[in-house]
């Protein structure tokens, strides 16, 4: 056996798959595998990272094992179906359509192509890897026979870098009038549910804090699903008070981290959840919906209530922006659940469970 | 076969955590926080809860307000149609002139892949309107035959000898308890003021009217779409008064299998029911004459919670019964 190549439908910064990629091939490289990346697109800031992913057929050698990471439909999936190389699936969950048809019907009709590609790859698989036990059940369902569970790999250090000191002087200017900055960080969509963060937010600010905000920051690829959050803000009178931050820099994401004050998950469907993670690793305290793979990512370092209620979410909210001794108990769960997902070792584990389906190197040659 | 991977040796792997503490520390946090919702309730009614709901579904695509076959053929009608007359305003100049030059010489082609496209999007269309259509006529002729829905009769009420038995049997409860049909919510603040979360729903039209809904959650609601809604595993106990006495037996079988999958496996369920013979005597209220089915004796009840520890509590001179049954 002489490498492991990764192939992704489309390598991006920032990006949940995309960081975890690359993070990746560090550790298989670190462990002395060939190993390279094959896309079938390459954002501006990472060409040279990647190769085409069809230019993968000229370099192919006996031996090499395929990591396919999937995370939605892609000609790579059909390319890899006709490969014969061993085929190691890195699962990081489809979106189910029924969660986004009724707004965006172009990323439902992908998630159902997604769906059905995982089902036409799975039987295949030698390997499943599933960074939760929620997303290890889809691919068994898809047909997977064997699978293992690994952390995703994810670089919580460009959390430390110094944050963008004027997004934290924008929050803490904020601060000077009162009110708790309430943080959620995630696409944009239907699946997240951010309708329920502001009407939790109203509740909150009706029954506790009327100077409260909230930060959503992420990308905005529905404009409908948008447009409505937004309209439904300001029938609420809320439109100073919800602000859609958009896509950021690691640096202006730190400043975030380090100015808000409780980091409100309503989302319906995470396959992991990375930012429940990164909130634990700024320390700031976690209250979600205990939905999908949240509970398990969640574990004992935040507030999980069982249904969207307004009203449980403020209350869960003000209790733990009231209770120190809750907050650090909190904090200190979530250290222990950082320290889980330290990179050296996720990307040992990552790698010994590949191994198993690689065998040993024959070619170290690093 | 399942591998989770094991942490390495060499690290230590993660450390490891006050699981037991911490799950009764946050579940007694988590009971607090349902106590100080209670206590907000006044504020914050879950009418008003309920409002916000419906005012952010007015901004939501039909398609999630549930709309009905006949508005999405609508839609789907209206953008059978595949214009290939492409618009060729520019705010620069000359652009609408390029614009215009480009699409006479690519109309031919344009327009004849758009023809295809649209008569097919119109086949599709006119199927579907012909499905619509036939699902109308079978609907009209199932209304002609349908079971009607079982009428709620005799759901107790403030006092009622089975109070302190179904109260008992829930005051341990973790979870929320739903009581239907609730009536004015007597049984909901009972249970509140033995620290039970509970609220309740009753299908006949103003039934809730006469509660204070500021301080009670109590909603105007179908006990079995109610229970359709309600995520599995959701409630720490379900109490069910007069609702299935006058069912039939699938429907009585749809709503039990129902309440028992919202049931957390600690779950509750109480059913009050009344004797079979009560519902033949002259004094029966009309109701029953016109209920699909009729009530089960306290003996069914194993039958019918196969797998359960079914308890029965008779009541006074026989006339009616309590059913406690847990996993």
């Amino acid at each position: 056996m002489t490498a492991v190549h990764q192939f992704v439908p489309a390598l991006i910064p920032r990006d949940a798959t995309g960081s975890h990629t690359l993070l990746l091939r560090q550790a298989l490289r670190a462990a002395g595998w060939r190993s390279e990346v094959f896309a079938e697109a390459t954002h501006d800031e990472l060409v040279g990272e990647s190769r085409y992913y069809e230019d993968y057929a000229s370099v192919a050698a006996p031996g090499d094992t395929l990591l396919y990471q999937f995370s939605t439909s892609s000609a790579v999936a059909d390319f890899l179906l006709e490969r014969p190389e061993p085929l190691v699936l890195d699962y990081h969950n489809v979106t189910r359509p029924e969660l986004t048809e009724a707004w965006d019907r172009g990323p439902a009709r992908r998630s159902a192509e997604a769906l059905r590609q995982l089902a036409a790859l799975a039987p295949r698989a030698a390997l499943g890897l599933a960074d939760s036990a929620f997303n290890e059940a889809d691919l068994r369902a898809a047909g997977c026979r064997r699978t293992a569970v690994v952390p995703v790999l994810v670089d919580l250090d460009r959390l430390t870098a110094p944050p963008d000191p004027r997004v934290v002087a924008r929050l803490r200017g904020g601060k000077e009038e009162g009110g708790a900055d309430w943080l959620f960080v995630g696409r944009v969509v239907p699946s997240k549910a951010q309708h329920d963060l502001v009407k939790a937010l109203w509740a909150y600010r009706h029954l506790y804090d009327p100077s409260a905000r909230l930060h959503l920051v992420g990308s905005t690829p529905s404009r409908r699903y948008l447009a409505a959050l937004r309209q439904f803000a300001e029938d609420l009178g809320l439109e100073g008070a919800v602000r859609v931050a958009g896509e950021v820099s690691d640096a202006a994401l730190a400043g975030y981290f380090a100015a808000s004050d409780v980091y409100v998950s309503t989302s319906r469907h995470e396959g992991f959840g990375i930012p429940l993670l990164e909130a634990m690793h700024a320390g700031i305290p976690v209250v979600a919906l205990a939905s999908s793979a949240v509970p398990a990512t969640v574990g004992h370092a935040g507030l999980l209530v069982d249904d969207p209620s307004p009203a449980r979410l403020a209350a869960a909210v003000h209790r733990v922006l009231t209770d120190a001794a809750l907050r650090a108990r909190l904090a200190e769960a979530g250290r222990r659940k950082v320290a889980d997902h330290g990179l050296e070792h996720s990307g040992r584990r990552a790698v010994a469970a590949i191994a198993g389906v690689a065998g040993e190197r024959s070619d170290p040659c690093g | 076969m399942t591998d989770v991977a094991e942490p390495d040796p060499e690290e230590g792997g993660p450390a490891v955590e006050d699981g037991d503490g911490d799950d009764a520390y946050l579940a007694q946090v988590m009971v607090e926080i349902d106590e100080e919702v209670r206590r907000k309730r006044a504020e914050l009614p879950a009418r008003v809860e309920r409002e916000l709901d419906a005012l952010f579904l007015e901004h939501s695509p039909m398609a999630g307000r549930g709309g009905d076959l006949g508005d999405a053929l609508r839609l789907v009608e209206t953008s059978a149609f595949i214009d290939p007359v492409v618009p060729v305003a520019s705010k620069r100049p000359a652009g609408a002139l390029i614009k215009k030059s480009l699409r006479t010489a690519n109309l031919w082609y344009v327009g004849w892949v758009a023809h295809q496209v649209s008569q097919f999007a119109a086949a599709v269309s006119r199927s579907l309107r012909l499905v619509d259509n036939r699902l109308v006529e079978l609907q009209r002729q199932l209304d002609a035959v349908a079971v009607p829905a079982a009428p709620v009769v005799d759901a107790g009420v403030a006092g009622a000898w089975w109070t302190e038995p179904a109260i008992d049997a829930l005051a341990g409860s973790t979870g929320r308890v739903l009581h239907a049909a609730c009536g004015d919510g007597w049984l909901v603040v009972a249970l509140a003021d033995k620290g039970v979360d509970a609220y309740g729903v009753d299908p006949r039209p103003g039934a809730v009217d006469g509660a204070d809904l500021s301080a009670t959650d109590l909603r105007e609601e179908d006990p079995g779409e109610h229970l359709h809604a309600v995520a599995s595993a959701a409630l720490g106990g379900i109490v069910l008064s007069g609702v299935v006495d006058g069912m039939t037996a699938g429907q009585r079988q749809q709503l039990l299998e129902r309440a028992a999958d919202r049931l957390a496996p600690e779950g509750v369920l109480v059913v009050h029911s009344v004797s079979p013979a009560v519902w033949h005597a002259d004094s029966a209220p009309a109701e029953v004459d016109l209920a699909p089915g009729r009530p089960v004796r306290p003996q069914a009840w194993t039958l019918l919670l196969p797998g359960w520890n079914v308890e029965v509590v008779p009541g006074p001179n026989a006339q009616d019964y309590l059913v406690v049954a847990r996993r």
